[in-house]
C-alpha cells in the first residue's frame, strides 16, 4: 500500500474468486441469481466466452475470399473474415488507432478494412498496411507499428463447416472440447448428398427477453412441449411423436462439457419410417434427394440417415442444431438474449430446401408457431425470477433414473431434466474457475 | 404476385393514383380486424392462393431466403387456428393495437386486381408500448363474392431486427 495524504479509504482490489460456485450451483438445482445478477452475468462473459470455444459462424457464409462477417463473442465485437491467404480469422472488430469499430455491415466482401475516422488501412488478414500522413508519427511509432493489427481471437477451428474460436491462447483443442458433441454434426451432415451443409438462407434475428441461459436450456427440454406446445398440437398437427415419455422411446442425454440433446433416434429406428422428423412425407416427394443420398450411402444407410434425421442438440454455450435449423444466442444483457436462426440449407437440392425453409418459418423466429411461444415462456421465467422466494429453480427430475453410459448421462424419460443438470455441471466448472486479472 | 423490392424503395416514378374508396374501405377493414384480434373474420378476407409475407429483406428470393412469415393459404390457416386455441402464449392476452395506414398508392391496377402500397405505423400494447411501422402492399382482388385479400407483403422497417416477439397479425 502506498501512502498518501488523503484521508480516503484503501481500496481493496476487487477479490473475484469470493465468489463461490457452490453457493448458486447445487447439486440438482440453481439459485435464480444465475439469471438476474449483473455481477454473474459479467463472470460469464470473463469466463465462458473468453475462456472456452464459442461458435462465431459457418464456412458456408464465407465460402470466398475475402467474404466477413460481424458477430459477436460474448460482448466483444469480431469480424469473421476469409482472409487472401485462404485462413478463416476472427478479428476484433477494432481500429487499433483509437478504437473506431472498423466493420459495419452484418456481411460483405473486402480485401482490406478501412478505418472511416482516420484512414488507418487494415488488409483482411488483420495487418497493418497504411497509415495516412504517417511522416507525422515519431520513430517511437515506426518502432511499434508492425504490431498494430487487428487483434485477433488466438485460437480458431472449425468441424463439419462450424467455426468455433476461443479468445484465450491456451486450452483444450476444439475436437477435446466437441467430444461426443462432434456426433451430432456428423448426424446433419449425414442427411446430404455432399457430406456439407449450406447456412445461407439468412439469420432471423430475435429478440429474446430473457437470460441466455434460459434460451438455450429450453432448447433441450422435453418436459415443456405438452404445455408450451399445446396450441400447435391441439390446433395445428400432432407432434411427430407423442410427447408422454412413457410412449416413446426417446431420451434426453448429458453429453458432457455441457452438450446436451433430446435425442429420436430409438424411437425414430422402431417405427423405421422415413422422414418421421420431416413432417413425415413419402420418399416421393423427393426423388432427386433421395436419390442422390443412396449415391454417397448406399440404400441402406440412406434409408437409415432418413428414419433417424438431424440432431437436436446443443453445443455448449451457444449452438443449437434444431434439427433441420441452427440457432446460436448472443447474451446482450442479464435478461437480454438475441436468438439467430436460419435453415439447415443442403447443396443442389432445391426442392428440399424450399420445403425446409416453409417448415423453418412454422416453427421458428419471432413470429413461428413455435419459438414465439418459448420466447414469451421465457420472457415470464425472468419476470418470475423478481420473486425471491423460493430462490432454487428445481433440476431435480429424473435424478434417480439416470443412467451413465459411453454416450453421457442419458435418461429415457425424455422429461428428465438431466440435459440441464449436464449444463449447469459445466456451468460451474467454468463460471466458477478463478478469473485471471 | 410476388411483389419486388421496386415497390418498397423508390423507382416507381411521379404521382400515383389513390385506390378507389371500395378497396381503401377493404383496407382499413383488414387493418381493423387485426388490431382487433378478430382472427377468423380476417381469415375469411383472403383469397385461396393467399401469400402472406414479411421478408427479412425487401430484395430476398424466398425460394433460397428465409422469411419471418411465408404464409400460403393453409398456413395462414394454421396461424389463426392456433391463434384461435387461446393458448398461443404470446399473444394471451392479445396484444392491444392500433394501426394507421397511409400514403396509399396504386401500384398497378386491371380489371381484376390492385396492387396498392402504403406506409404503416402500428402501436402495440403488452406489457409496454412498442411501435412498428413499414411498407405494406397488399394485392387485392376483385370477385364476385366481393373483394378479397390475394397478397400481402409487410416490409418492416425494423426487419435486420433484432425483432421482438411478433405473434400478432401485422
Ligand atoms: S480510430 Fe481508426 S484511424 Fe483513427
Ligand atoms: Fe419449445
Amino acid at each position: 500500500m502506498t501512502t498518501t495524504e488523503t484521508d480516503r479509504p484503501a481500496v481493496e482490489p476487487p477479490t473475484p474468486d469470493a465468489f463461490d460456485v457452490a453457493s448458486v450451483v447445487q447439486d440438482h438445482r440453481v439459485h435464480g441469481s444465475v439469471y438476474t445478477s449483473p455481477e454473474i452475468f459479467q463472470r460469464e462473459l470473463d469466463t465462458i466466452f473468453r475462456t472456452g470455444w464459442v461458435y462465431v459462424a459457418h464456412e458456408s457464409e464465407i465460402a470466398e475470399s475475402g467474404d466477413y462477417l460481424t458477430r459477436r463473442i460474448g460482448s466483444e465485437p469480431v469480424v469473421v473474415v476469409h482472409s487472401k491467404d485462404g485462413q478463416i480469422r476472427v478479428l476484433l472488430n477494432r481500429c487499433s488507432h483509437r478504437a473506431n469499430r472498423l466493420c459495419n455491415a452484418d456481411a460483405g466482401n473486402a480485401n482490406s478494412f478501412r478505418c472511416p475516422y482516420h484512414g488507418w488501412t487494415f488488409s483482411n488478414d488483420g495487418s497493418l498496411t497504411a497509415v495516412p500522413m504517417r511522416d507525422g508519427y515519431g520513430t517511437e511509432f515506426q518502432k511499434v507499428r508492425s504490431q498494430l493489427g487487428m487483434a485477433e481471437a488466438p485460437r480458431v477451428d472449425s468441424y463439419g463447416g462450424f467455426v468455433f474460436a476461443s479468445l484465450a491462447p491456451e486450452g483444450i483443442s476444439l475436437a477435446e472440447h466437441l467430444g461426443g458433441a462432434a456426433k451430432a454434426i456428423d448426424r446433419v451432415l449425414d442427411l446430404s448428398p455432399t457430406g456439407k451443409i449450406e447456412l445461407r438462407a439468412g439469420w432471423m434475428k430475435h429478440l429474446h427477453h430473457a437470460n441466455w441461459k434460459m434460451v438455450v436450456e429450453n432448447n433441450v427440454d422435453g418436459y415443456h412441449a405438452l404445455f408450451t406446445h399445446a396450441s400447435v398440437y391441439d390446433a395445428i398437427r400432432p407432434a411427430k411423436v407423442s410427447h408422454i415419455p412413457a410412449k416413446v422411446d426417446v431420451v434426453v442425454r448429458d453429453i458432457g462439457s455441457g452438450h446436451s440433446e433430446i435425442d429420436y433416434s430409438a424411437e425414430y429406428r422402431k417405427l423405421d419410417e422415413e422422414f418421421v422428423w420431416y413432417g413425415r412425407i413419402p420418399r416421393a416427394k423427393l426423388p432427386d434427394y433421395v436419390a442422390a443420398l443412396e449415391d454417397r450411402h448406399g440404400p441402406e444407410k440412406a434409408h437409415d440417415a432418413l428414419v433417424v434425421g438431424p440432431s437436436h442438440t446443443l453445443i455448449w454455450p451457444n449452438l443449437f442444431l434444431a434439427e433441420m435449423n441452427v440457432m446460436y444466442v448472443e447474451p446482450i444483457a442479464p435478461d437480454e438474449t438475441v436468438a439467430y436462426t436460419t435453415a439447415v440449407l443442403v447443396p443442389g437440392q432445391d426442392k428440399l430446401n424450399q420445403r425446409t425453409l416453409r417448415r423453418s418459418e412454422g416453427a421458428m423466429g419471432p413470429a413461428g408457431f413455435l419459438i414465439a411461444d418459448d420466447g414469451e415462456i421465457g420472457m415470464r421465467n425472468q419476470a418470475g425470477l423478481a420473486a425471491h422466494d423460493p430462490e432454487w429453480l428445481e433440476l431435480s427430475r429424473g435424478v434417480e433414473t439416470d443412467v451413465i453410459d459411453e454416450t453421457g448421462v442419458v435418461n429415457s424419460d425424455k422429461s428428465a431434466e438431466t440435459p440441464q443438470r449436464g449444463f449447469y455441471r459445466q456451468w460451474a466448472s467454468v463460471v466458477g474457475q478463478e478469473i485471471r486479472a | 404476385m410476388t411483389v419486388t423490392a421496386d415497390v418498397t424503395q423508390a423507382a416507381v416514378p411521379g404521382p400515383l393514383p389513390v385506390p378507389d374508396p371500395d378497396v381503401a374501405a377493404f383496407l382499413y377493414y383488414e387493418a381493423r380486424l387485426a388490431d382487433e384480434a378478430r382472427y377468423s373474420e380476417w381469415e375469411q378476407l383472403w383469397d385461396d392462393d393467399a401469400l402472406y409475407w414479411v421478408p427479412m429483406h425487401p430484395e430476398d428470393d424466398p425460394r433460397t431466403r428465409l422469411s419471418y412469415i411465408y404464409d400460403n393459404r393453409n398456413r395462414i390457416k394454421s396461424r389463426v387456428a392456433q391463434l384461435n386455441t387461446g393458448n398461443r402464449h404470446a399473444q394471451t392476452p392479445p396484444s392491444v393495437m392500433r394501426r394507421v395506414l397511409g400514403n396509399m398508392e396504386v401500384l398497378a391496377a386491371d380489371e381484376e386486381t390492385v396492387t396498392v402500397a402504403s406506409n404503416f405505423v402500428l402501436v402495440e400494447y403488452r406489457h409496454e408500448q412498442r411501435t412498428w411501422a413499414g411498407r405494406v402492399v397488399h394485392t387485392v382482388r376483385r370477385t364476385p363474392a366481393g373483394l378479397r385479400l390475394a397478397g400481402k407483403t409487410v416490409h418492416l422497417v425494423s426487419a435486420g431486427g433484432p425483432v421482438n416477439t411478433l405473434a400478432f397479425l401485422i
